[in-house]
């Protein structure tokens, strides 16, 4: 559904977004993990049509992202992090204003407004001003402002953020909801673990960068055995994928385009065994790590959550 | 039909309410009040018994200046805050990303913050018209002073406009704007005195084009050529005005000046505002 290759977005000299790729497949609940400052937000707005990307590929639906940026807006919904309504209009007229956008009119407007309040658990407040809902129910509404042209894929950059957790557990419902309608999500948030029962998939960005990615279970997986070893073939990567199967330390094997990334409890000695193997094997191993570096610590701030 | 709807959506909230209504009504009220204390005092003159169209004629004038004088004030302050007001607010990327052109933003933004000065001209019409009833003012010339109001509001409104979308603080889009609209109001006046005093050594009967672009000039000449008199207002509009050559009259010259402008200003504010258009240079890098 939506495929991101190798994009890039400097602000100035800072580079915010270094070559990043991912893929959604329809009917994903793809979680954008990362601490805060990673770059997540600016993603999102690429994808959306509100930022230009430095370089790389964006396609949504086969529609190139960053040249038909007209297309696309039919075809997405966004939520940003931060975002102010108008005073002075009460609830129902804020969604007539996007629906009359879309040339929604008369009666097909009013079963679709009741609709989404009802989605979005608004209904008693239709008549209530904008001005006057909670900051919970703004970004209620924001969602259901987002759902009105029917989009098929929801970029929703961080939706429970500034909730309290009763309102975190609607919004995770709400989100649930629309999966079941058939919806692609893509939600940010910098906090591993309350994604992590919602999504089907998963990427951890930090600096600009994918950390990892791959389904839930892999990564929580990754995440809590804190060790992680990537190879880097360039042949027979089936081949690969399975004799490290074969190895019991070697867990939640995730098979990318030309790498594998696995978690791993062992230490140096199982390494070693590891890679002999695939050497003994003919395979071409361009690459051998584990994954270094400030791994830990990106982990440690996406799952415990860092106070902004 | 499609009515733009950032304009419908503005609309319902700015004329809701008693507010709009009390706002026109006092106006309307300061206008009338204006109109027969000038007629009044004329008729007060012991030397006149009859119907005096010069009456009539006064108060004209000192309306029409009036309610220019206004809109020269007022638009910049209404629409430079147009854009980047939504941009402090956080309400513009919620529209930037809908399906909505840029020149439909742009569009339904400059008309919905000059509907409030449109909405009080057009209330106006009925003080102008009875200015009319004594005689001495036209019906054609009271409609084609309207419709220099309105381009002149169109023109500012869209230099307002246009600073709005490109600044990102509504204060400095207000001040740019009071800034330009003294430069071609006051500026371009004071340029052409300059000019004239040290090319022509201060013969203030020559023709200076700068003033073209200036709406004081334009909204004087209307009126001149109104009273049908060719009464030099200012230097630089002098004997060899363009009008004595069998050309447009400066007032049609400066609305043929400001419809350009106000035109280029819009594709120009549609062009910035969107976040992803794409620079001349990758647009050519793209097609290689
Ligand atoms: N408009 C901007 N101008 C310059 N730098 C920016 C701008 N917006 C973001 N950045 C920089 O880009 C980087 C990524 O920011 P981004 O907002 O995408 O992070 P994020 O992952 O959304 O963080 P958060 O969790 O705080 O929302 C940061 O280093 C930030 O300082
Ligand atoms: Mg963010």
């Amino acid at each position: 559904m939506l495929t991101i290759k190798n994009l890039c977005k400097k602000y100035g000299r800072n580079l915010a977004v270094n070559n990043l790729s991912l893929e959604v497949r329809p009917g994903e609940i793809y979680g954008f993990v990362g601490p805060n400052g990673a770059g997540k937000t600016t993603t999102m707005k690429i994808i959306c049509g509100l930022l230009s990307a430095t370089s790389g590929d964006i396609t949504l639906d086969g529609v190139d992202v960053i040249r038909d940026y007209k297309k696309i807006k039919e075809k997405l919904g966004y939520m940003p992090d931060f975002f102010g309504v108008y005073d002075d209009l009460k609830v129902h007229e804020y969604l007539e204003f996007y629906a009359s956008i879309y040339h929604i009119k008369g009666s097909r407007r009013s079963k679709l407004i009741d609709d989404l309040l009802e989605l979005v658990d608004l209904t008693g407040k239709k008549e209530a001003y904008v001005d006057s809902l909670s900051r919970g129910m703004k970004q209620r509404l924001c969602l259901a402002r987002s759902l009105v042209h029917n989009p098929g894929l929801l970029v929703l950059d961080e939706p429970a953020s500034g909730m309290d957790p009763r309102a975190r557990v609607e919004m995770k419902e709400i989100l649930r909801n629309l999966k079941s309608m058939g919806k692609t999500i893509i939600i940010s948030s910098h906090i591993l673990p309350e994604l992590a029962e919602l999504c089907t998939s998963i990427g951890i960005i930090d600096k600009g960068r994918m950390v990892v990615s791959g389904s839930v279970s892999d990564i929580l997986q990754q995440v809590y055995s804190k060790q992680v070893i990537r190879v880097k073939v360039l042949d027979k990567l089936e081949e690969a994928a399975l004799i490290m199967r074969e190895f019991p330390f070697v867990d939640k094997l995730n098979v990318g385009e030309n790498t594998l990334q696995a978690g791993f409890e062992g230490g140096e000695a199982e390494m070693s065994r590891v890679l002999a193997a695939l050497v003994n094997r003919q395979i071409p191993v361009a690459s051998f790590s584990q994954l270094e570096g400030n791994l830990e610590d990106i982990f440690m701030k996406v799952t415990k959550g860092e106070e902004e | 039909m499609n009515i733009n709807p950032v304009l419908l959506k503005e609309l319902k909230v700015r004329m809701r309410g008693w507010r709009a209504a009390a706002m026109i009504a006092l106006y309307l009220l300061i206008l009338a009040a204006v109109a027969v204390f000038i007629i009044y005092t004329t008729y007060m003159n012991p030397y006149s018994s009859t119907v005096d169209p010069q009456a009539s004629v006064g108060s004209y004038t000192v309306l029409a200046i009036f309610q220019f004088i206004l809109i020269l004030f007022i638009v910049p302050a209404l629409t430079a805050g147009a854009i980047s007001g939504e941009r402090e607010k956080q309400t513009l990327d919620l529209v930037l990303c809908t399906r909505l052109r840029p020149i439909s933003i742009i569009l339904g933004k400059l008309f919905a913050s000059l509907s409030q000065i449109i909405l009080l001209i057009a209330a106006s019409l009925p003080v102008f018209s009875t200015v009319f009833l004594f005689g001495g003012i036209s019906m054609m010339e009271i409609l084609q002073l309207f419709g220099f109001y309105a381009v002149t509001a169109l023109t500012i409104g869209t230099i307002g406009i246009y600073f709005s979308v490109s600044l990102k603080r509504t204060t400095a889009a207000t001040v740019l704007t009071y800034g330009v609209v003294a430069f071609m109001t006051l500026g371009s006046i004071f340029i052409t005195v300059l000019y004239l005093g040290m090319v022509y050594n201060m013969s203030y009967d020559k023709f200076f084009p700068l003033l073209y672009i200036n709406p004081i000039a334009g909204f004087s000449s209307l009126l001149s050529g109104q009273f049908g008199s060719s009464a030099n207002f200012l230097p630089g509009f002098g004997s060899a005005n363009a009008a004595a050559k069998g050309l447009l009259e400066p007032w049609q010259v400066n609305i043929l000046f400001d419809i350009g402008l106000s035109v280029l200003l819009a594709a120009l504010s549609a062009y910035k505002i969107n976040p992803v258009r794409k620079g001349i240079a990758v647009l050519w890098k793209r097609k290689k």
